[in-house]
């Protein structure tokens, strides 16, 4: 399945964009979650704090559906 | 019907005039205002916009909280402080200029940490605690106390050119334990001023609105702001059947 991960800041550097300067286009195995496709990037579940789509907040344990943009934040605690 | 002894004096109607004439605000928003008694914990970036906004939006009582003495990195965005502050404890400079901005303001300067220990007695008395805090474990004492006091918690967190901006109402609304994992960023987070202005100064609405009793505000829900690609998001949050703070209650 195709899915469209969106983020900023250093996880851009990490998931290298390809579609536009903000979103990596991935095809993966179906029924991944977003943890299981961040290991395939080598990305270190540590530098993701969680996702959203469809206008909610998803833990990292959430699967994607074919075609779906999830964006990923960053732990962000600075104040 | 306010006593005559509590309504708005002429200092007031002048120095909250334009606020007074709004269609949603008026002489009881103002008096709410007045009367509330808010906890801000932290008195960095965060701190610094809430303080000015609450102080100069004619809140009455405020508690600041803040282990630290002002230093020249500070400077990009604690907008509180001026250079002449430098080595000065934080909530001891700060009280002195939100008096100068509103002297009716009473303003409790509170040098110290907001712990496990103490953050409920601290809370208590509050009608409001505003997140200004520098690391997630801090924010999780200060959410966990919040809902052991029963009082609303104004989240706000920076890092970069992003932030994040919720109202947490105890116990209706999913808590920050039940949407932040505990991944600790390092500290201290490069940060851009102005993001913190913009997210303290968000938070600063929030409590706003929460404690006069207009509009519609965060509960329930999570602002996420990319300063970088100038994009906001406002999610949908839920409870975790499984979270240590407040799915038992
Ligand atoms: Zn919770």
């Amino acid at each position: 399945m195709i899915v469209y991960l969106r983020s900023g800041g250093k996880l851009c550097d990490l998931l290298k964009p390809d579609v536009d300067e903000y979103t990596r286009k991935v095809d993966v195995a179906d029924g991944l979650s977003i943890e299981e496709i961040l290991a395939t990037l080598g990305v270190a579940p540590v530098m993701v704090a969680f996702a959203f789509a469809d206008g909610k907040v998803k833990r990292l344990d959430y699967v994607p559906a074919d075609g779906e943009t999830v964006t990923l934040q960053s732990p962000v605690a600075g104040g | 019907m306010t006593p005559p002894d509590r309504r708005l004096t002429p200092d007031d109607r002048e120095r909250f005039a334009r606020q007074l004439e709004l269609p949603e605000w008026g002489d009881a928003a103002q008096e709410r205002l007045r009367d509330a008694n808010v906890f801000i914990a932290g008195a960095g970036g965060l701190g610094s916009a809430v303080a000015l906004y609450l102080t100069a939006a004619g809140v009455g009582r405020i508690t600041l909280a803040d282990p630290d003495v002002v230093e020249l990195s500070n400077l990009n965005r604690q907008v509180l402080y001026t250079t002449k502050d430098a080595g000065r404890d934080k909530v001891g400079a700060a009280t002195d200029r939100l008096v100068s901005l509103n002297p009716s303001a009473a303003i409790t300067p509170l040098r110290e940490r907001v712990d496990a220990d103490s953050a409920p007695g601290l809370l208590a008395g509050h009608d409001i605690a505003i997140d200004c805090l520098d690391t997630l474990a801090a924010r999780f004492v200060l959410n966990r106390a919040s809902f052991e006091v029963g009082i609303p918690m104004v989240y706000g967190a920076v890092a970069g050119f992003t932030g994040h901006v919720s109202l947490i109402e105890p116990p209706e609304t999913a808590c920050l334990e039940c949407f932040v994992p505990r991944k600790e960023p390092p500290a201290p987070a490069p940060v851009l001023g102005c993001t913190a202005g913009l997210i303290g100064t968000l938070q600063a609405t929030e409590a706003v609105k929460r404690l006069a009793g207009v509009g519609e505000t965060l509960a329930g829900r999570l602002l996420v702001v990319d300063g970088l690609a100038m994009r906001c998001d406002v999610l949908e949050v839920q409870r975790d059947p499984a979270c240590p703070v407040c799915s038992s209650r």
